[in-house]
């Protein structure tokens, strides 16, 4: 068989497409990012080098969490026969660390409710531990790629 | 915890000034990416709560507490 009978080679394969960006990050894990976020605000962003935000969610967080303690607010734990409680210390415990020392190095973890801010200081400390959650996720999705 | 506080003197209007300030700083940082972005985001809102809750607080003033 002579060579002009063979069909003419096919032409190259297209070249693969570039691979997207969640598929070439060289940070953290997204849960270890989001594991991160939980244990101190801004952490988790601060591995995923976005370190000029973690700093400013650090401040706001930490001083939103310190506020609510100044003001005698409550770190919620479940009650019998309470239902929204169990969210309540659901949202407290997204403050991560800072709950949990507040808890232990606190003489009033259940704040004063003869306190004329001590409604403030519950907001405050739901407030930031909600902030906390938020960043979690946050982290992730910048971990993954996502953002 | 106490001395924080002392900061801050337990007046509503203040309180509240000071609990938007912070969420509009968190949320305009967590939901804008650019720098004039973030700003306006902030601005826009610090007031609606701001002036929100002032609008609330009008409209339930002549209901007995």
């Amino acid at each position: 068989m002579s060579e002009s009978a063979l069909p003419p080679p096919s032409p190259p394969p297209p070249a693969a497409p570039a691979e997207p960006a969640a598929a070439v990050r060289h940070g953290p894990p997204p849960l270890v990012a989001a594991a991160l976020a939980w244990i101190f605000p801004g952490l988790g962003h601060f591995v995923v080098r976005r370190r000029g935000t973690a700093l400013l969610y650090a401040l706001i967080v930490t001083a939103t969490f310190l506020l609510g303690l100044s003001f005698e607010g409550r770190l919620y734990s479940p009650e019998p026969g309470q239902p929204l409680t169990i969210l309540a210390t659901f949202a407290v415990y997204g403050a991560g660390l800072l709950n949990l020392a507040a808890r232990y190095l606190s003489s009033n973890p259940s704040g004063s409710i003869l306190s004329v801010t001590y409604e403030y200081g519950c907001a405050f400390l739901l407030t930031a531990g909600l902030m906390n959650l938020l960043l979690m996720l946050d982290a992730y999705d910048i971990a993954a790629g996502r953002k | 915890m106490i001395f924080l506080a002392s900061l801050v003197p337990a007046d509503h209007f203040l309180i509240l000034t000071l609990y938007a300030l912070l969420i509009s700083m968190f949320f305009a940082l967590l939901w804008r990416s650019e720098k004039r972005e973030r700003v306006g985001l902030f601005v826009k809102l610090f007031l609606a709560l701001v002036v929100g809750a002032l609008a609330v607080a009008w409209l339930m003033y002549p209901f007995p507490s």
